[in-house]
Formats: structure tokens, sequence, C-alpha cells
């Protein structure tokens, strides 16, 4: 990638938790003011790698660069107060013996500024935050979403060059989870600093993220914008992480064919019902602002979305078209080791 | 029955295992408990309040105040110890975690007592290194010693304390907050870690105070011999040794300031911070931190401390037993087991099969006393817990004496009186794991087993019980433990034809009999040494919750 240093910078990058790999030579940059998803289920590997770039576990292999800086290769282990990087943890890590200002003021005090400074700085920060008000509290008496803040507040204290975000909403309830969501991406667009956060949750990264890193077993097997990851999988797996997809068989060439030896990645978005291709109406789910149906057509099963409530019924024969799919290479691995998935 | 009953939602009726339950606690709290030490109460109010002047002048005063001073220094020492242990411990690597664990947890079993005698015979005048490089600790009989020995055996309880309360917290995580805050290690241990350890390192040492204060087995073999007394070997000296009524005046008082003492630690302390809920932040870690050399150097460190004050006493012990005379250097030409005959002495033989018979009465009787808890319900379980807790809260010589007050005059120089004590003393250590199996007893397999058609008494057969029973073997076996090596109390209570295995150790080495006295606190050693093995068996099966395997 040309331009500008990357601000984080991990080549080859090798972790292992009691000799397990866990995370094998992995390769990741991250530009200025770039902010990256690491999407994979859990187990993948992500957080290992989030604990690896702020210095909590060493790498095995590989290096790693922060603003240009090597912080870990052969003979070079930063620790993690020298190496300017913004934490908030999966479940807060709020220290349960300071409150929310004195959480606050921890790292700031740590840059080196006198006390004074310190809680002004820190005020702004919860002013920013909306939280000014709980100053005064201690974890305990704070709700989940008040502790998410006062540990987001504490990273953006730090004032790193890096921020890391460890399954930022993985906790919380729906409601919580879409507004923290939100609040998260205009705070990280706020912040023009590097993020890297990991997730589970294919909305939440392609919203967020200025390009996803798909994790699986430790490796990267895809790296690209929100549009492409989700648009062009690298296999049926990836397809199936990045949101709702069925598999259908094609010639070589992309064109549906009944048992054909190729096989298309369709998202549900990508058909719809009426057309020049057969289906049968196998199932029906009404999710509210739009129903997915699925068909069984020659090709294989295939759900399509469509809007609002259902018009069919299982058991009708329909017509239906497709407007978009990806030809797929042969994911290694049994197929289908993960099911079919609807996002 | 009680807990399978307790439920009403699922339909049960009237509990009249309740109301039995409770009269049989109530009766045994007065008997065990409560009438001894009204007595001994009554007792000093009879004497009146210039008792008291007249029992602390002197030798009584000098007893508290070395008390005190002993206390907090172990204590101080304790902690200190305890918490760099734990730290080191749980910072480890898994191996190194495992090993300081292990090196921790074994000098439990080692009884107090055994272990003064084997600090003597390693390090002590004519001990171990004393014979072979002519080197030994100066003030082994004396306060030194005494420190040292209740220090190391006071250490292994702060660090489970600590080591518990570091891994239940999200540690990791909250320290790595603050080291990618900017903190260094040391700045994170200073501003995150220890602050959140305050409670269990107070708690730790209170508790090491307390167990100093109560201290008699330790005391007994290294402090009389140098001339010190605390407030419990001066009340076993003034009753064992004294015809005096003036003596027997102040070893009530004695008893009493005991007690006070204790009450005032533990009432102060439970103020000081601030009840027992602490604030638990339920959060997985992610895993420790990747231990470095440093972590290595510190787990050896730890090791050479437990093998230099744990390992090598009792290998002290087992040589001196070995070797044929005293003076002579424990090499194999001079072994013999000739000291172990003389254990087999039938006086001996009659101590030990009177230290095994009551300690199976003993943890028989209490694990049935504790199993109430079962038939009462949770509820009423926890007020039965407080009840029987108080009997393990008040001092051993201070119960020792009012249970000789309370049932002296028909039941002096008997096993029983013995027996009595023990009960009141141990009831608590029965109930505990009993109780908090009961309390972690999930509720819904009780509702299922409704639910599939039992009754409650069929639920209690076939649900309850099966599911605390290793909680109830657990009882039995500690209290069964403890009763094998008691020493505080039995030695206040025997008479002629009824001391104990431990009672006969400690008085052939007042008389200054090394080599018996060692074969004796070996064998003693052995019997408790071989009771333990199915008590960590069990431990393992009480921790885990009761309905999963």
């Amino acid at each position: 990638m040309a331009g500008p240093t990357p601000v984080v910078d991990a080549r080859g990058l090798t972790i292992a938790h009691t000799r397990t790999p866990v995370v094998h030579e992995f390769d990741l940059s991250v530009g200025p003011a770039e902010t990256v998803a690491l999407l994979g289920p859990s187990g993948s590997g992500k957080s290992s790698l989030l604990a690896a770039v702020a210095g909590f576990v060493r790498p095995i292999a590989g290096e790693l660069r922060i603003g240009g800086r090597l912080v870990d290769g052969p003979g070079v282990a930063v620790p993690p107060e020298d190496r300017s990087v913004g934490v908030v943890f999966q479940n807060d890590a709020l220290w349960p013996h300071l409150n929310v200002l004195e959480t606050v003021i921890y790292p700031i005090r740590r840059r080196g500024i006198g006390r004074a400074n310190a809680e002004r700085e820190a005020r702004e920060v919860l002013e920013r935050l909306g939280i000014a008000h709980l100053a005064s509290r201690r974890p305990a008496q704070l709700s989940g979403g008040e502790q998410q803040r006062t540990g987001l507040a504490r990273a953006l204290a730090r004032d790193a060059v890096v921020y890391l975000l460890d399954e930022p909403t993985a906790h919380l309830d729906t409601a919580l989870k879409a507004t923290w969501q939100q609040e998260l991406a205009d705070q990280v667009r706020r912040l023009g600093a590097a993020v890297i956060f990991a997730t589970h949750d294919v909305a939440e990264a392609l919203s967020i993220a200025d390009r996803v890193a798909i994790v699986r077993d430790g490796r990267r097997i895809q790296f690209g914008t929100p549009l492409e990851v989700y648009e062009r999988p690298v296999d049926a797996w990836s397809a199936r992480l990045t949101g709702a997809a069925s598999v259908v068989s094609a010639t070589t060439d992309g064109v549906l064919a009944a048992g054909g030896p190729a096989q298309v990645v369709v998202r549900p978005d990508w058909a719809g019902l009426d057309g020049d291709l057969p289906g049968r109406v196998i199932a029906a789910w009404f999710r509210g602002s739009h129903t997915d149906v699925e068909l069984d057509t020659p090709f294989g099963s295939v759900v399509i979305r469509t809007l609002g409530a259902p018009t069919v019924a299982v058991g009708d024969v329909v017509t239906w078209h497709l407007r978009q799919s990806w030809p797929l290479r042969p994911t290694p691995g049994p197929i289908g080791t993960m099911n079919q998935y609807y996002g | 029955m009680g807990v399978a009953g307790r439920d009403r939602s699922a339909g049960s009726g009237r509990v009249p295992g309740r109301a039995l339950g409770m009269l049989v606690t109530s009766a045994a709290f007065a008997a065990l408990v409560a009438y001894p030490l009204a007595r001994l109460t009554g007792t000093l109010g009879d004497l009146g309040p210039e008792a008291i002047t007249r029992a602390l002048a002197g030798a009584g005063g000098r007893a508290v105040l070395t008390s005190i001073g002993l206390g907090v220094v172990v204590a101080v020492l304790v902690v200190v110890i305890g918490t760099t242990t734990a730290l080191i411990g749980e910072r480890a690597s898994s191996r190194g975690r495992w090993l300081v664990r292990a090196g921790m947890v074994g000098p439990l079993f080692v009884p107090p007592f055994v272990a003064a005698l084997g600090w003597a015979a390693a390090y002590g005048p004519r001990g171990l290194t004393d014979r072979w490089l002519g080197i030994s600790l100066p003030g082994t009989y004396g306060l030194p010693g005494v420190i040292t020995v209740l220090t190391v055996e006071a250490v292994p309880l702060a660090y489970l304390i600590v080591a518990a309360a570091l891994a239940g917290r999200a540690e990791p995580d909250l320290e790595r907050a603050a080291r990618a805050s900017g903190a260094t290690s040391l700045d994170a241990l200073r501003t995150v870690t220890l602050p959140l350890l305050r409670r269990p390192i107070l708690g730790s040492g209170v508790l090491a105070f307390i167990m100093t204060l109560n201290a008699f087995g330790v005391p007994a073999v290294l402090g009389i011999p140098g001339g010190v007394s605390t407030i419990t070997t001066r009340l076993y000296q003034d009753l064992a040794f004294s015809a005096d009524p003036a003596s027997f005046d102040r070893a009530v008082v004695l008893a009493l300031i005991l007690v006070a003492i204790a009450f005032v630690t533990v009432t102060a302390s439970d103020r000081l911070l601030g009840g027992h809920s602490s604030p638990r932040t339920a959060v997985t870690s992610s895993g420790p931190a990747t231990p470095g050399r440093r972590s290595t150097v510190a787990v050896a460190a730890v090791m050479v401390g437990v093998i230099a004050t744990a390992a090598v006493p009792f290998v002290a012990l087992i040589l001196v037993a070995l070797t044929r005379a005293v003076g002579l250097p424990p090499t194999p030409e001079n072994w013999t087991l000739a000291n172990f005959a003389e254990v087999l002495d039938p006086r001996i033989l009659g101590a030990l099969a009177r230290s095994v018979g009551l300690a199976l009465a003993a943890a028989t009787i209490v694990t049935v006393l504790g199993g109430i808890v079962v038939a009462v319900g949770r509820r009423a379980g926890r007020v039965l817990g407080g009840v029987a807790s108080i009997g393990f809260a008040v001092p051993g010589s201070t119960l020792a004496l009012a249970v000789l007050i309370g049932y002296g005059g028909a039941l002096r120089d008997t096993l029983l009186i013995i027996l009595i004590v023990y009960l009141g003393k141990f009831w608590a250590l029965g109930h505990r794991p009993i109780a908090g199996s009961v309390d972690r007893l999930p509720n819904d397999l009780l509702r299922a087993a409704r639910a599939s058609g039992a009754r409650p008494r069929d639920v209690f057969r076939s649900i309850v019980l099966p599911l605390l029973r290793p909680a109830i073997i657990g009882a039995w076996l500690i209290v069964f433990l403890f009763g094998l090596h008691e020493v505080t109390m039995s030695s206040l209570l025997y008479g002629p034809g009824t001391d104990t295995l431990a009672v006969v150790t400690l008085n052939v080495q007042q008389l200054g009999d090394p080599t018996i006295t060692a074969a004796l606190a070996v064998a003693l050693g052995l019997v408790v040494g071989v009771g333990a093995i199915p008590v960590l068996l069990v431990r393992r099966a009480i921790d885990r919750p009761p309905g999963r395997e």
C-alpha cells in the first residue's frame, strides 16, 4: 500500500498461548485516521491480536511497528505503557476502587501532566461523552451504558496514536448495542486517530470500519473495504460470515446451471421474485421490514429478500431473477462447516 | 425435610424437621458453648474486679503484652510474605503457579506443634545444622523462634486469601488497563493491584493476629523453654503445674482477656473493612500476561523458602528420630529404629488410641450436628451457622477452661470432657462445608425432581443426599484431622489415663528428650498426613458446584 507511513504495521505476527499458536503470520497495516475491523467468530484469534498490538502478550515471531517505531521484533519488546495505545476492554475493566473522574485522570497523569490540568482535561473528555455528571461515581454505581462510556473515556484520555477496541458491544443487549455502535462510530470519526476493533458482528464491522480484515483460525483470509468483503467474498465461509448468502451451482463462467461444476454466491438482495428462473417456495420468514423467502431451485436453495410482508406461501411455484452474483473459489476444507446463516 | 421441602412453590407442606433441628441445635449450643462460657464469666464475677489487677501484675501482664506484641509482629510479617507470594504465584506460568500452590498448601497439613518441634530439630541447638555445620539459629527457643514458626504457619492462609482474591478478579484486564493508560508495572501494582487487594490483605493480617493470639503449640514448644510466656502458655502453666489458687484465678482472668482481645480485634476490623461484602467485578479475564524470567526467579525463591521452612524441619525430625543418641550426627551409621520402638510402648499406644477415638467421635457427632442444616433449610441454616461459629471464634484455651469450670465437677479427668470441648470448638468446621454445599444446591434440581413426581422425602434421598455426599465426607475428615493433632484444649483438660498422643508428645518435649520427642512427632505427623490424603481428594469434589461433574 502506497501513501503515508501506516500507524500500525504488523508483518508476519505469530502469537502463541502456552506454545499453541493462535495467530499465524498475520499482516496488518492501518493508516492514519483509518478504522479497521477484525471480523471473525469467537476463538479466531482477534483478541490475541489486539493484546499483541497493545503489548500485553509478546508475539513469538514477526515484527510490529506503531507510529513507525519497532515495538515488537527480534530483541525488541516495548511495554504497553510506552506504546501510545488506548484500549477499550471487552468488559470495560473499570477499576472498582476509583470513581469515573479518577479513572479518566489516571492515563492523563501518566502522560506527565499535573494534577489540576489533568482534572480539567478529564472533565472535558467526560463532557464530550456526556457523562460529566457521573464524575464522582464508582463503577458499581454505573449502568452498563455508563460503564461503557467510562471505559471509552479512559481510552480517549490516553491521547494515543491507535485505539484498540475489543468486542466493544459484545455483551450489550440489542437496544443498547444499536445506540452504542452509533456513538462509537461518531467518537471514532471525531478522533482522527487509527482504530482497530475486534468484532463478530457483521453489521458493526461493515458500518463502522474503513477496511475489514476477516480472521479465521488465526489467519487473515481477506482484507478489504466493507463493500469488497461483502460483494467479493474469497470463499463460502467468509461469504456466510459477512452476511446472509446462498451458494448455488453454476458454470465456470458464473452462469447458473443445475449440477454445474462451479459455485456462485447469491446475497438475498441480489435476487428478486418474478423472472425467468424457476423455483418453489420452501419457507418464508417474515422479519418486519422485509421477508426472506427460501426457494428450492434446480441450482440449489436460494434465499431472496422481498420488502414488507410475505406475498407468497410455502409450496407456491414461482419465478425469480438474478441481478448479481459472485463466483467462488473452492473453500479449503469441507463446504458448509458453518451452517447456512441468515443475517 | 428442609432442603427438599423448603421451596414452597414446589408445594411442600409443613416441615417437621425444622422444629426438631432448631431444638437439637439450641440444646447443643447451650450445653457446649453457652453454659461453660457463662460459668467462666460467673467465676470472674465471684473473684471480683481486684482479681484482674492481681492477675495482671507481674507474669500475667507480661504474658498479655507478649501475646499482643507477638501477634502484631507476626501479622505484619505474614501480610508482607503472604501477599508477595500470592502475587508471585498467580503471575507465574501455569507450572510455577502449581508449584507455589502446592508449596503453600502442603504445610497446612503439618500441625503447628509438630512444625515447632521440626524447626527446633532442624535449626535449634543440637539440631541438624548444628550437628553438621556447627551453626544454629540464635533464639530458636525464645521469641525469634516463636515468631518464625508462627509466621511460617500463617503465611499459607494469607497466601490462600490473597491468591483467591487475585484469581477472582478481572486482574489481568484491570492491570492491563493501567498499563495501556501509561502505568509501569510497578505503578500498576501500587495504584491498581494493591488497592484492590486491601480487604484480603487486611483480612489476612487480622487472621494472622488472631491465630497468633490463640496459638498454643508453637509458644509451648519454643517459648516455654526459652522463658517466653504468652497468654495461652501462661494459662497452661498456671493450670497444669500449679496448685496455688491464685494461679487458677489468674488463668480465669487471662482466658477472658484472651477472648476479649479476639472479640475487639474482629469487631474493629469488621468496622474498618466495612462488613463482608466486597464489590466483585464479574469479569472473565483474558488469560495471564506472559510471565518472564523474573517470574521464574521469584518462583524459585518461594520454593527455597518453602523447603527451608517446611520441608527441612520435617526431614530433620525424621533424622533426629532415627538417630541413636542425643549428640550423635544423624548419619546412617548412627541410625536406629529403637526410638520408634519406644513409641510402641503400651502407654503411648493407649494415647494414640485415645487420640484416634476422640477424633472419630468428634468428627461423627459434629457431622451430624452440621447436617442439621439440611433439615432446617437455608434461612434458618444461616442463623445456625452463626451459632456454630461462636464456639470456633472463642480461643481454644478459653473454651477449655470454661468447659473445665462448667463440667469439671462431674467429668474431670474423663475423655468425655475433652470430647465436649472438641464438639464446641469444631462444630463450625462440620457446619460450613455442608451449609456451603446446601447453599449452592441449584433450586431447579429439586424442583425438577418434584416435577418428575418425587415426594420431598424421596427428593432428599435421591437428589439432596447424593449431591451433599462430598461435603459431608469432607466435613467429617476435617474435624477428624483437627481432632487428631489438637493440643491446646486437651493439654488443659487431660488427666491420669486420658492423655492424647499430642499431649504425650508435648510432655515428653517439656521433659527435654529430643529423640523420643522427634519419634513421637513423626508418628503424629504421619497419622495426620495419612488422614490428610482423603481430605485433599474430597476437597476437590467439594469445590466443584453440586450437580456438575
